[in-house]
């Protein structure tokens, strides 16, 4: 196979991992968004996307294994399309998250228990924006924007330790809102995994770069404390 | 004109050979004729040679000469045909000169009638070129200059053209994105689709909200078929503002509904309560009417609001502007709210440079400014806070402060808080009628000022409203 086709096969995979991204970003603010305006029809439309989703990373996937099996790909092609296959799975990881958010949307839509709705959007915001940011420095190979990116964690964190406190004092005080303040800290742990998702995937394209392995943000840990 | 050239080159020559084959078939014949019949007479021998010699020397001579003024005027020719073939490729090239001034050796009216015409055509060309690069400088800049971003793409999906408003909405440059694909530069996967309907298919409009940054976006892809085969444009609006007043506008209905109902249903509970039987104990009538009474200030309290502050965004009211100090203006207002804040246990202050200028502002609106700013400093700030009110001087205006160390306001309400009936914390504005803010921010507008907030949640917030200073005193 020449050159210009392997070129040309890495592009069109490029091209739908950022659509793909482009997918789970917007499903993580149109859950959030259903949350927010309680409304069942636009979170059960995000649970229906999601199929879209995980669809589109099984095409890739597939796509990405025919290159490897019909075109042997060497050295930085290799980390690249190694990389992508990695950085697909966090993108559907996180299409599942908003799936999450958009069933507890569902669960609380005829709850009036206020939620702190103004929380969720800036985590959610924020979540989103480094997931942009960080496809956008995968394009460019920008390694400064891909350390940079995952210090913006933290802010994520503060914010999810903040509502995580309101709303077990909250819990504390109404024991009845136990299964309500449940929902939210459900929503809250998703926000904060999409951006631990997204530390990941600037390790990769660290790898890409420089061929180097290794962990951004130890802080990146399924049980950390708060 | 072909043949007169000829001709004009070639006459000299052909002169020559007539003359030539005149002298042999005229002159010699008739010369040897008349050496002849002298023989014939006088009985001496001729010698002819002489005759012939002189007859060779001259048709030689002839040729010669013609043959030479011949290659002197075909040469100019050449040379002058020569400099226009260059100053036709130069033209070519792009390069303009003055034909008109071009050395021409040769003054045939041939040459001169093709240099004038070379001199048309450029100076023809050269206005054709002005006239394409202004009609592109305009265009260019009617695109650059576009609120709408424009973008445009080959059938392969590669962008060719981005707009100044596309760059800023998709953040990065022209330059980068050129040649990059759609989804590298949109990086959304519905104006990729967007993308590849109009594509392959007729115009087609969407609507859509964006990104972490929640633009609000009305999108337009466009084929554009015939003129540039196999690409299409997308066209960008930003809604963003539209949809932001739209939200305000309905939000104002609702909170108005919502604000007329609660002492409407107040005063009705009480009503059917008397006419159901309470009006006979006295004692409980009283304090029923006692309650319909304050609600119907609250009511009317917040109709006068309202009608002032629709008279005041209508420009139909009437200011008494006054030169005054700016301590005079903060002085009276804030005593007057010193006791009302000492009953929450709050510490009220205020400090006033006095080499400040003077402002022109209407005394009686901006003391209703400071108190409307003071009273929301007190509803929310905890027990044993501080509020201080201060000014200072910012070029041609006075800036007056209101600073509390209260709960603070969050990011996202504190551009939203001047709005009618905009509430960032309905549980703690308690009985506002939501109407405060935006009275005072119509006031300080129409002193030509200006008024913001600066805000840390749980530490505190900064009110600052501005006045023009007198002119001449600054």
């Amino acid at each position: 196979m020449s050159r210009f086709t392997l070129d040309q096969e890495i592009r069109l995979v490029q091209d739908e991992m950022l659509l793909l991204g482009s997918l789970a970003e917007q499903a993580i603010l149109n859950s959030v968004d259903a949350l927010r305006r309680q409304d069942v029809a636009a979170a059960r439309t995000i649970a229906l996307e999601d199929k879209k989703i995980n669809d589109k990373h099984f095409a890739i996937e597939n796509h990405i294994l025919i290159i490897f099996a019909t075109q042997s790909p060497l050295a930085r092609d290799l980390r690249l399309l190694a990389a992508m296959l990695e950085i697909i799975t966090e993108l559907e990881r996180i299409g599942d998250y908003a799936k999450g958010i958009a069933k507890v949307a569902i669960r609380l839509a005829d709850d009036e228990t206020p939620v702190p709705i103004q929380e969720i959007s800036t985590m959610a915001d924020k979540a989103t924006s480094m997931l942009h940011r960080a496809l956008g420095a995968f394009i460019s190979e920008d390694v400064t924007a891909a350390y940079a990116i995952p210090k913006e964690d933290d802010e994520v964190d503060a914010l999810y330790i903040t509502v995580y406190r309101k709303i077990v004092q909250n819990m504390i005080k109404n024991p009845e809102s136990i299964d309500h303040t449940n929902q939210i800290l459900w929503v809250i742990h998703n926000l904060e995994r999409t951006a631990d998702r997204v530390t990941n995937i600037c390790e990769r394209i660290i790898f890409i770069v420089s061929g180097e392995l290794l962990e951004l943000d130890s802080s990146d840990d399924e049980d950390q404390d708060v | 004109m072909k043949m007169r050239i000829h001709s004009r080159i070639a006459w000299p020559f052909i002169l020559t050979l007539v003359l030539t084959l005149a002298i042999w078939l005229i002159a010699v014949p008739l010369l040897e004729k008349s050496a002849y019949q002298k023989a014939l007479i006088n009985g001496v021998p001729v010698d002819l040679s002489f005759v012939q010699n002189t007859a060779i020397v001259i048709s030689l001579t002839g040729l010669i000469v013609g043959l030479s003024i011949s290659l002197i005027y075909t040469n100019r020719y050449v040379d002058d045909l020569k400099t226009l073939t260059e100053a036709a490729k130069e033209l070519g090239e792009g390069k303009n000169q003055e034909i008109n001034l071009l050395p021409m050796q040769n003054s045939l009216r041939e040459m001169g009638e093709l240099r004038e015409a070379l001199q048309k055509t450029a100076h023809q060309i050269e206005d054709q070129i002005n006239a394409l690069s202004k009609e592109r400088a305009m265009l260019s800049a009617v695109l650059r200059q576009m609120t709408d971003g424009v973008l445009i793409a080959d059938s392969s999906g590669k962008v060719q053209l981005l707009n100044d408003a596309a760059e800023k909405l998709f953040m990065i440059s022209e330059e980068e994105a050129l040649g990059r694909s759609v989804v590298e530069v949109m990086r959304h996967h519905r104006l990729v689709e967007l993308w590849e309907e109009t594509r392959d298919g007729p115009a087609k409009t969407i609507t859509m909200e964006m990104g972490a940054m929640h633009k609000f976006l009305q999108v337009v892809g466009i084929p554009l078929g015939e003129e540039l085969p196999g690409r299409s444009m997308l066209l960008f609006q930003d809604l963003t503002q539209t949809h932001r007043l739209e939200t305000i506008r309905r939000d104002f209905i609702s909170n108005i509904s919502h604000e007329l109902r609660t002492p409407m249903a107040g005063l009705k509970a009480i009503s059917e309560t008397l006419l159901d039987g309470a009006l006979e104990d006295r004692t409980v009538a009283r304090n029923f009417v006692v309650r319909m009474d304050s609600e119907v200030d609250n009511l009317t309290q917040m109709v006068n609001e309202l009608l002032e502050l629709s008279r005041i965004e209508a420009g139909r009211f009437n200011f008494d502007y006054q030169r005054i100090e700016p301590y005079r203006l903060m002085q009276k207002p804030v005593e007057r709210m010193v006791l009302q804040a000492e009953r929450v246990n709050l510490t009220l202050s205020y400090d006033c440079p006095v080499d400040l200028p003077l402002v022109f502002a209407d005394p009686e609106r901006i003391s209703q400014v400071f108190i409307n700013l003071i009273h929301n400093a007190i509803k929310f700030t905890p027990n044993g806070g501080r509020i201080h009110v201060t000014a200072y001087q910012d070029g041609h205006m006075v800036v007056f402060k209101v600073s509390d160390t209260g709960v603070g306001i969050a990011e996202k309400d504190i551009t939203r808080i001047f709005e009618r009936f905009y509430k960032a914390d309905r549980a703690r504005s308690g009985g506002g009628t939501g109407l405060g803010l935006s009275i005072c921010r119509h006031i300080v507008d129409a002193h030509g000022g200006k008024i913001w907030a600066e805000s840390v949640e749980n530490e505190g917030s900064d009110f600052y409203f501005s006045l023009p200073v007198v002119y001449g005193e600054n």
